[in-house]
């Protein structure tokens, strides 16, 4: 497993319940979290947000719970498209390390998953999903290392939207097998953070299993964000560098296990 | 009046808990409210009722410590009630109408684990 | 098709009977084969105050460094490998490192280097491991382990070029440390105070909290009855109540009481008094043997006492648990073993893991 990430708190104008969020996600032990701008049906003139400079949030960013790093925290946009103009070309949204779309139309669900440069498919989670998460699309999507997120937060606000969201991430878990699922918060204020192993606990209610269920907190965010890192250079990184040979180039018994390119997303 | 010893033995049990047990403490926007350990149970209580219903509610579990000031307690659960008390706990968002999260510290079927855990261990 | 929502990962929990006396008895193979200990808690029934002796033993626990950002690389230099590493005995650990998440270090005493690293850190160092034994799907975790005391790993060989290299270059693997050399005296020339003088460190001592428990009542253990067949309770039971008494959790509950419905196990008897004493720190395994065997002399003076039971408890986020066997944490990381001695030399000795670990041995 690599660390936890929390990929979706919501961008708030107020900055210092922002900063107590993003604090209390340090403390219950993510080593990530993302900055959530979230746009609806945005017509083609007007413009996209600029997400504030992540330096300037704080002064010094908070230590996460038993290690001796600071939290790192990017930038997010969630596009809401009802409409298939709502969706511009990629390089609309540069500004942002993870691109995501909450497709509201069957149709539109069929596009993010098969040809939106997107990173992650947002799964609904205030209303029953008005469509069904049919499985070419998905698997579409799934090829393409587009993951799909269900946010918790609105399950801890309301029993109605408890039974929403755990019914469309059951739906979505047995068309998709477990595979490429992230769960993320959502959270607009630090009481509705969960630590990563409540969440991988909860993963299970979800149709997870337990390993599918842990990898959501982590090992797949990890693939989202480094997707969002090609996505942003539309080629991929390609990362070279020279460094000293050992003396000898014979045959070793240590074969070096660098070979792999660093653009390796899985 | 030595007894005496046995020659040797040994055993090995898979899953020998019948129990798991949690490590918790409660998050409240009022610092300042007090709350018992009886609705300390019940608030937890409603939380597997919420979520599972009347079957939820009455899936059996102990309070085995409860620390008022700190809002902090050890559960006891059948095995088979683990998950679902856990999510509900993490589901629960209000105490009298006003917003908390319960936080978990640790579980272990070791009930003994939980008085011994190096992530605590403050360097 | 969602998974039983009534399941549980497992946890294994081994339990062996012997006596110290017996020529056989492995007691000391077992202490010394679980490196990491993070606490150590010992239950003296019948008893008011620790003795004085049993103090003693934990008053000369060894030190323990905690060093701030050492690069691992720092292992492998001449004077290191000379100074501490090849005399055995050395035992480091990185802290603040997550066994789940992050990549972690550890130095056995037998020379052993250990790496538990991330994919990422993996592909970039170039040292071949092997993946991890509890990998989902995807391998997202290798384990490397380098023999320091290896004949080929010597300062100018191609091998320890190429390992110097990987750790000093490929990947400047640093982490913060806690460790420990276990002899008494074996500092005596400072020589580690000087390796360690390059870098932020603190001398730590083990912490010793011992509380006295007033009316308490304790299982009946007989010796013959490990698995609690009637003259004991069963082992499972005895662990729960070792743990409620480490943790002050009453265990005189009616079984119609709201809130808690535990109970100390049967056959029981009430005590009036026993103490309770933990140990906290890096404590080496030779220290865990001294303890033990004082406690085996504890009987030799009248007491009232039919067993004394010790807990060791090892670090969740530690890569190897007895052995070099690997660990790891999947929602815990509990590596715990329990001597409980009685006054015949007899000793049951039960060792506990959860999930990501092998059978204890």
């Amino acid at each position: 497993m690599s660390v936890f990430m929390d990929l979706n708190i919501i961008a708030i104008a107020d900055k210092a319940k922002l900063q107590s969020t993003i604090e209390t996600a340090a403390h219950l032990g993510y080593s990530t979290v993302a900055i959530n701008y979230v746009v609806e049906g945005q017509q083609k003139k007007q413009l996209i947000p600029k997400p504030q400079p992540v330096a300037e949030l704080f002064e010094k960013f908070p230590i996460v719970q038993g290690k001796s790093r600071p939290i790192k925290v990017l930038n997010r946009l969630t596009v809401v498209v009802t409409d298939a103009s709502h969706f511009r070309l990629a390089n609309a949204y540069k500004d942002f390390d993870i691109l995501a779309v909450f497709p509201k139309t069957e149709k539109l669900f069929h596009a993010a998953c098969m040809t939106y440069d997107v990173d992650i498919i947002c799964i609904a989670a205030t209303e029953k999903q008005p469509f069904h998460c049919k499985r070419s699309p998905v698997n579409g999507a799934i090829e393409r290392g587009v993951h799909f997120e269900i946010s918790y937060t609105a399950a801890i606000r309301d029993s109605t939207m408890k039974k929403y969201t755990i019914a469309n991430a059951i739906n979505l878990m047995t068309t998709c097998k477990g595979k490429n699922v992230i769960v993320a918060s959502g959270a607009e204020a630090p009481l509705e953070m969960r630590g990563p192993y409540d969440i991988a606990n909860l993963g299970l209610v979800f149709g997870l299993s337990e390993g599918d269920a842990k990898a959501a907190v982590s090992t797949n965010c990890r693939s989202v964000v480094l997707h969002g890192e090609t996505r942003a250079t539309a080629l991929g990184i390609i990362h070279t560098m020279k460094r000293p040979q050992p003396p000898s180039e014979q045959p070793e018994e240590e074969t070096p296990a660098a070979k792999k390119a660093k653009t390796e997303t899985d | 009046m030595e007894e005496k010893s046995a020659s040797y033995e040994r055993v090995v049990y898979k899953n020998p808990s019948e129990y798991h047990y949690m490590k918790i403490h409660l998050v409240l926007e009022n610092a300042d409210t007090s709350i018992s350990a009886e609705e300390f149970k019940y608030l937890i209580i409603s939380g597997l009722k919420d979520l599972y219903g009347e079957v939820g509610a009455a899936i059996p579990f102990d309070v085995l410590t409860f620390d008022q000031t700190a809002l902090s307690a050890i559960l006891r659960v059948f095995n088979s009630g683990l998950v679902k008390l856990w999510s509900a706990l993490t589901l629960t968002g209000s105490y009298a109408n006003k917003p908390c999260a319960f936080r978990v510290t640790q579980v272990s079927p070791f009930l003994l684990a939980l008085s011994g855990n190096s992530r605590e261990m403050e360097v | 098709m969602s998974p039983d929502l009534g399941k549980c990962s497992r946890s294994l929990l081994t339990c062996e009977k012997s006596n110290f006396l017996n020529e056989q008895s492995r007691h000391e193979v077992h202490v010394s084969r679980h490196c990491f200990n993070y606490k150590i808690s010992l239950l003296l029934p019948e008893c008011e105050v620790l003795p004085v002796r049993v103090e003693n033993v934990i008053h000369n626990f060894s030190s323990y460094y905690l060093v701030r950002d050492l690069p691992v690389y720092k292992f492998l230099e001449e004077k290191w490998l000379a100074t501490v590493v090849k005399k055995g005995s050395f035992y480091a650990l990185s802290c603040k490192t997550r066994i789940d998440e992050d990549n972690v270090c550890a130095l056995l005493p037998s020379g052993q280097l250990i790496l538990s690293l991330d994919k990422d850190t993996y592909e970039h160092l170039g040292l071949e491991g092997r993946p991890s034994l509890y990998s989902h799907k995807k391998v997202m975790r290798y384990v490397v382990s380098v023999d320091l005391t290896n004949k080929s790993l010597v300062p100018g060989t191609k091998r320890y070029q190429q390992v110097l290299l990987c750790l000093k270059e490929r990947v400047m693997l640093r982490s913060d440390f806690l460790l420990t050399t276990c002899h008494p005296g074996a500092d005596k020339d400072g020589a580690l105070h000087n390796l360690l003088s390059q870098y932020t460190y603190e001398e730590c001592r083990p912490t010793l909290h011992s509380q006295t428990l007033k009316n308490l009542f304790c299982p009946s253990l007989h010796h013959s009855d490990l698995r609690g067949k009637g003259l004991s309770c069963t082992p499972n039971q005895f662990l729960e109540w070792l743990g409620a008494v480490n943790l002050n959790i009453s265990c005189d509950n009616s079984a119609v009481s709201f809130l808690s419905t535990y109970m100390c196990p049967e056959p029981r008897a009430p005590v009036s008094q026993s103490v309770l004493c933990t140990v906290t720190g890096l404590i080496p395994p030779k220290d865990v043997c001294r303890l033990l065997k004082e406690l085996r002399c504890y009987f030799a003076e009248p007491n009232f006492a039919a067993w004394v039971s010790l807990t060791v408890h090892g670090f969740v986020d530690c890569p190897v648990s007895w052995g070099a066997a690997e660990h790891g944490f999947f929602k815990g990381g509990e590596n715990l073993y329990n001597f409980v001695c009685f006054k015949n030399q007899d000793y049951w000795l039960y060792k506990a893991t959860g999930s990501e670990d092998a059978c204890p041995p």
